[in-house]
């Protein structure tokens, strides 16, 4: 598994030790250990049901572990919620009623030790226009930036997002990832959970993946897909197209023969190709191409998926 | 405490939103002083009443500024708790640094001063238009027991927010607060009940809410019981809620 490129002496911001979560006989979170460091910004990658709500939970101190410890900031989630070190927005937080925007971001600067100023906070989120708008009066996506003010209202060292653009149009999201780099810039560590696997492969300096409540993989977005075996040659063969000798060829994951044109997926593509010239083979049009983050991460929660006896 | 200022802004937000939710108002400081002047009126309110030395009017006048201070604080609590537990409002609140009591403390602060003009207005009423007439020290200890006594309300809404949720919470609560009303005798003298009911109003809350009203009205010692009666409820509630409390924190 790889690691980034942290110094090891660096104090952790989080740190997740055989933490184990059930729920009936469903494993949640299934003896799962990380590290967080300060300054990254770190995506938490998954399908639905893979956990990522339950870590998050476990992280913030909304549930407890069956077994295994949480720490922030070295001491528990609680603690360092009530010191102000953290900002978090969930998915499933509601927002108080019968107030206006700026009358919750008002409250959420006085529940911080270290708040921001309002109007910063409110332009930040995008919420200056719909500042005297009640709050049970807007859209799903005022209501996802409102959620993002309560977490971004004073100097956290964490920032936490699950789904944090859910809701949102393409331009709003934009401008939301704009804002997260500048808060990842000044230092901040940031933690986001995402549906968007695009997201994480443009904003994220270290992805984690994340299934069936264990992790997966651990990475910058590069070495995951490097990582599921995802190169693919595609190139055109002249003469009979001899199955076997491909697919003996090394690092071939997997081999599609359609015609004369042959599609490859080799985990290490220059050594597959430099065999394939081997061969005496004379290839056309060769191509060799990254898959998305999206590809890689099919591939890696399906070889997993392959693993299970039933 | 580390975050009193944290728990300040909570109830001043709590306290903005109460004074602007017009029905609420009405119903906590409006109605007990409507219900009371209908009451009062239909029944003479010079005459005595029954087993009492006080006349219909000053007797139902602690009746109604009790029932204005439960209707503030229970209502206050449970609908809005439970509405919030599920609103997930409860669960962002827990990402901030409030303490975890303060949810509680700032609703029952925000209650509680709802009830207080609920009181005052029903002295108002019943001194202006009734033609009540009690000592200044009197009408002092009056608000100060009528409205220190509707703490043990208010750990009850709160107890009740926790308990039930959704659909349920509004019936459970209208069958607690009109039983608790009507049985504790906040609406009609506990003496006009048949016997057997009178046993059982002895030990309600809100019965010996009233009575320790009565008792200041009447020049007395409150009784020994009634203080009990409600000594034990605030333990109860306040134990059930904080029990329910937790409960839900672990599993939120």
């Amino acid at each position: 598994m790889t690691t980034t490129a942290v110094p090891a002496t660096t104090a952790p911001v989080a740190g997740f030790d055989q933490v184990t979560k059930t729920y009936g006989s469903v494993r949640a979170v299934d003896g799962l250990s990380l590290r967080l460091y300060p300054g990254e910004t770190v995506a938490l990658l998954g399908p639905n049901g893979a956990g990522k709500s339950t870590t998050l939970d476990l992280l913030l101190g909304l549930k407890h572990a069956d077994s295994g410890t949480v720490s922030l900031f070295g001491t528990g989630p609680r603690e360092a919620i009530l010191a102000g070190r953290v900002g978090a927005m969930l998915q499933s937080g509601g927002l108080m009623d019968g107030v206006t925007v700026a009358e919750l971001v008002g409250l959420a600067r006085a529940l911080h030790p270290r708040p921001y100023p309002a109007s910063e906070v409110l332009a930040r989120a995008g919420l200056t226009p719909i500042a005297d708008r009640k709050v049970d009066k807007l859209s799903g996506g005022q209501a996802q930036r409102v959620r993002f003010a309560l977490a971004t209202a004073g100097d956290s060292d964490l920032v936490v997002l699950d789904e944090p653009t859910t809701g949102m149009d393409v331009s709003a999201r934009q401008a939301f990832w704009a804002t997260m780099r500048e808060q990842a810039d000044q230092g901040r560590t940031v933690l986001f959970a995402t549906h968007y696997l695009e997201e994480a492969d443009a904003v994220a300096d270290r992805v984690l993946v994340l299934h069936r409540g264990r992790l997966l993989a651990d990475g910058t977005a590069a070495e995951i897909k490097a990582r599921a075996g995802v190169r693919r040659i595609t190139f055109d063969l002249a003469g009979d197209v001899d199955q076997d000798a491909l697919r003996a060829l090394p690092y071939v994951t997997s081999l599609d023969v359609s015609g004369r044109t042959v599609r490859l997926r080799s985990a290490d593509a220059d050594a597959t190709v430099h065999a394939l010239y081997g061969l005496g083979l004379y290839p056309r049009h060769l191509e060799v191409a990254g898959l998305g983050l999206e590809q890689a991460f099919v591939a890696l929660t399906e070889a997993e998926e392959a693993k299970r006896p039933c | 405490m580390l975050n009193t200022c944290a728990t300040r802004g909570l109830i001043k937000l709590e306290l903005v939103r109460a004074l602007r939710n017009r029905k609420f108002l009405f119903f906590s400081v409006l109605y007990p002083s409507i219900i009371y002047l209908i009451f009062s009126s239909s029944a003479g309110s010079a005459a005595k009443v029954d087993g009492s030395e006080l006349t219909v009017a000053t007797y139902l006048m602690v009746s109604m500024a009790s029932f204005g201070a439960l209707t503030a604080v229970l209502m206050g609590n449970s609908e809005r708790i439970a509405k919030e537990r599920e609103s997930g409002w409860v669960r962002q609140l827990r990402l901030t640094p409030l303490p975890g009591r303060g949810y509680v403390l700032a609703k029952t602060a925000s209650a509680a001063v709802v009830s207080l003009p609920a009181i005052v207005v029903v002295f108002a009423v019943a001194a202006v238009l009734k033609h009540v007439r009690l000592d200044a020290w009197q009408w002092l200890a009056l608000t100060g027991v009528v409205w220190a006594g509707s703490l043990v309300f208010a750990a009850l809404g709160v107890a009740l927010g926790y308990l039930a949720s959704g659909d349920a919470v509004r019936p459970i609560t209208m069958i607690v607060y009109f039983g608790l009303s009507l049985l504790g005798g906040l609406w009609m003298p506990s003496t006009s009940f048949p016997q057997w009911l009178q046993d059982i109003a002895k030990w309600l809350p809100t019965h010996a809410y009233a009575a320790l009203g009565r008792a200041i009205e009447q020049n007395q010692a409150p009784h020994a019981q009634d203080i009990a009666v409600l000594a034990v409820s605030f333990v109860l509630f306040t134990g059930g809620a904080a029990w329910l409390y937790r409960k839900d924190t672990l599993k939120a």
